[in-house]
């Protein structure tokens, strides 16, 4: 109860002091916008995959900044001596410092996150449950960190060169600065070493891949064991007063706290094989992060990207299909949605069915159309474009309006021309020039809607093409 | 070393505590920090009731023996016993018994007043009205002042209030009344001697000369870790063979044999055309010395009479001035 009192003061002398202060809450923001802004480019893929980093960065601080350089501050200024004198052992000062250290922590996550979904559109694929035991997990582990470093140091500038060498060390080694996949074979290996490589690691995966907290057990029972660690070793050496000084051996002691490191380490070094989850997580954000520039580079040009169509009939609503060969129409032409679509999207088109010739051995003909409005700033337009693949047969791509009388007197060519193109097994992009775009209304063309057909014709036998990302070029 | 002898007075009829019980026991106390004895075979008793002094120089040892009763301090060796505890031992339980005031006290610098004594009264089983201490200690207008804005007398104030937060039996204070001005040196006083009015044991360390004989019903005086007298301030003064001073100016010169043999003179010399005299009984040699100046057709031009003061007892002890 007594810890809980102190604990209670402590965050309120904290919401007092203007340097605690900004150091809890605004710095950590500055870590958010500086990966977010500069790193991320606001890009709400990687902002989740940065999120790990920056939250394991104020996790890492307050424990060496906050609680550990507190601790010492305290007893080289004298204040424990004070709290010496009341019915109180170490241990109800300890638990005092983690757990106002932990209960400032909350905030600031909360804080975090709030600036992440709102301001960088941080999509949240990690569960609150998960978030905050990673988050407990994490600052109990750098609590220990914090404590046993303030334990060994006998003075404050002891404990600044300590927290320091800690501090960068963890900084540039182990993912919290450069993704772990960026990182040199040499500094990967070494990285298993250092707990913020576990914290950092599960938060990405989780995070860029959906992985089950449970599938980072190891990671999370070494934190926690650390953390024990750096309270026992905190408790057992603990010093109310300046002048007491700790014994070299003592020191060499405490040097226990990172046996479960140095086991992880090897663990992860000779038996598994965390490199390529690592990957595994960057390269899932990668391509969300590709997607996502994609979609937002193209949103305002987009004409149709199949992402928010549910089902094959919403798909018929939005497209016209017709079969017109001579005969009594015996070619067959069905849309259906397949996933994934090109460039990482979900979902493309799929415009498939079986060419039918029809009376005199004329070739069946078969096509899709959609409706397309100008854009109504087309300035700068060139023509539109899409990604397709297929099967190597011949189709055609042409733009026109619904009735070719509507061309009157515009100075174009009627019929307009279509474009052929033979789609191969792999997404290709097919671009269609179309120079009036830049200028519609000069030829009078910017009322639409505009059709888009795409259509196949040749030889009878079935037919398939994948059709994504339409849009104006 | 060659221990120093001990003026003690702690059985004499002049004692009003001996026959309360002992609430504090040293015995033969020792504690060294590296090669340094900071207490070298310390002994003496505290009664119930009584306001206890130790007395001396700084590095005597005071605060440390007042930090191993406390229970701050583990001793080296000898036996302690606080209140029938052992400090080194039961340190939790005392606490709750003890009240202490550090010679600095530092709290957080945005702690309030209030907040610090509803902090430390959470702390105890039993716990006084944090009210009725901002009231007593005159700290009630800077109860929402932050600790780094109180001056230093009100920091001391709150050092005491925070002392007595847990109403404890025993009030131990190390150096209570060091950095102050007189003013507020006088407010502590009033405030001790309101502890002994309310029956509560003190135990306080000075360096202070008229503190410890205007506040302390008993005095041990230590010098270099060890116990150099003990009892009453008067009885140490009386017993200490100092004699009263007299300094004293003549119409005509005399010279100092025909002085020394006057009743009562222990002692006396001459600087610059004033006569200086120890004496004992100083009323014996006060009329001895009318009766010799009227004989010898002197007359008394100006006298000054200094009672002799626990300085002269430590002087006569150690050979040294306190300050020293």
């Amino acid at each position: 109860m007594a810890a809980v009192r102190i604990a209670l003061l402590t965050i309120r002398l904290v919401m007092r002091t203007k340097v605690a202060l900004f150091f809890t809450f605004v710095f950590p923001l500055v870590f958010l916008f500086a990966y977010a802004g500069l790193i991320a480019h606001g890009n709400p893929e990687i902002v989740a995959y940065m999120f790990g980093p920056v939250v394991t960065l104020n996790i890492m601080g307050s424990g060496f900044f906050g609680l550990g350089i507190q601790s010492v501050m305290q007893r080289e200024r004298g204040s424990l001596r004070r709290y010496r004198l009341a019915p109180l052992g170490p241990r109800t000062i300890l638990l005092s410092n983690l757990l106002a250290n932990y209960l400032l922590q909350l905030p600031t996550l909360g804080l975090l996150l709030f600036c992440a979904v709102a301001i960088f559109h941080m999509p949240m694929k990690i569960g609150w449950v998960t978030l905050l035991v990673l988050v407990t997990v994490g600052t109990f582990a750098f609590a220990g960190f914090g404590l046993t470093i303030a334990s060994v140091a006998n003075t404050m500038q002891e404990a600044q060169v300590y927290n320091n060498i800690a501090w960068f060390t963890l900084l540039f080694l182990s993912g919290v600065t450069f993704p772990l996949p960026m990182l040199p074979r040499t500094i990967q290996r070494l990285a298993m070493f250092f707990p913020s490589t576990y914290l950092v690691s599960s938060f990405q995966s989780i995070a860029a891949q959906g992985d089950p907290l449970l599938r980072h057990w190891p990671e999370m029972l070494v934190l926690v064991t650390s953390g024990f660690f750096g309270l026992l070793f905190a408790m057992k050496l603990f010093r109310w007063e300046k002048e007491e000084r700790i014994s070299t051996r003592a020191k060499l002691w405490s040097c226990v706290f990172v046996l479960p490191f140095l086991v992880m380490g090897v663990w992860m070094n000779t038996r598994a094989n965390p490199t390529a989850a690592w990957s595994r997580s960057y390269n899932a954000m990668d391509q969300g992060s590709s997607a996502g520039a994609n979609a937002k580079a193209a949103k305002d040009n987009s004409i149709e990207d199949f992402e928010g169509v549910q089902t094959s009939e919403e798909l018929t609503n939005r497209w016209r299909v017709t079969a017109d060969s001579g005969a009594a129409n015996h070619s067959v032409v069905e849309l259906s949605l397949v996933t994934p679509g090109a460039e990482g999207t979900r979902r493309a088109m799929r415009f498939a069915g079986r060419l039918a010739a029809g009376p005199k051995n004329t070739p069946g003909k078969v096509a899709a159309r959609y409706e397309v409005k100008i854009p109504v700033n087309s300035r700068g337009l060139e023509g539109i474009k899409f990604e397709t693949r297929g099967d190597s047969r011949v189709y055609q791509v042409a733009f026109r309006p619904p009735n070719v009388a509507q061309l009157g007197s515009s100075g174009l060519p009627v019929p307009l021309p279509a474009i052929s193109f033979v789609p191969g097994g792999t997404w290709q992009n097919v671009r269609v020039p179309i120079a009036w775009l830049a200028n519609p209304t000069e030829h009078g063309l910017a009322e639409g809607p505009w059709i888009l057909e795409i259509s196949v014709t040749g030889p009878s036998g079935e037919f398939a093409l994948d059709i994504d990302e339409i849009r104006f070029y | 070393m060659v221990r120093p002898p001990v003026l003690s007075c702690s059985h004499s009829p002049m004692n009003q505590t001996a026959e309360k019980p002992v609430l504090v026991s040293v015995q033969n106390l020792h504690k060294n920090y590296g090669d340094l004895a900071a207490v070298r075979g310390l002994s003496f008793d505290i009664f119930q009731g009584e306001v206890f002094g130790l007395l001396g120089p700084n590095g005597a040892g005071k605060t440390t023996t007042i930090e191993i009763i406390e229970g701050l301090r583990q001793p080296d060796g000898g036996r302690v016993r606080v209140c029938g505890l052992d400090p080194a031992q039961e340190s939790m339980s005392l606490k709750e018994r003890i009240g202490a005031q550090l010679q600095s006290t530092v709290l957080p610098d945005k702690m309030r007043v209030d907040e610090a004594l509803r902090l430390f009264a959470g702390f105890y089983r039993r716990s006084a009205s944090v009210e009725a201490l901002l009231e007593r200690f005159g700290l009630k207008e800077k109860r929402h002042t932050f600790f780094e804005k109180l001056s230093g007398g009100q920091k001391q104030r709150l050092a005491l209030a925070l002392a007595l937060v847990n109403e404890p039996e025993m009030v131990l204070l190390d150096e209570p009344t060091v950095g102050l001005d007189p003013q507020l040196r006088r407010d502590i006083y009033a405030l001790i001697e309101r502890f002994r009015s309310e029956g509560r044991t003190v135990l306080l360390t000075t360096h202070y000369i008229e503190e410890a004989e205007r506040l302390c019903d008993r005095v041990a005086i230590m010098d270099r870790g060890q116990l150099v007298a003990l009892g009453t301030p008067r009885e140490l003064i009386t017993r200490s063979g100092q004699g009263t001073r007299l300094e004293l100016r003549l119409a005509k010169p005399v010279g100092l044999e025909r002085l020394k043999v006057i009743d009562g003179v222990i002692d006396c010399h001459e600087a610059e055309g004033a006569y200086f005299l120890r004496a004992q009984p100083p009323a014996v040699t006060i009329a001895a010395l009318v009766r010799f100046l009227e004989a010898d057709d002197n007359a008394l031009v100006d006298l000054h009479i200094a009672r002799p003061s626990l300085e002269d007892v430590f002087v006569e002890m150690t050979g040294r001035r306190m300050e020293a």
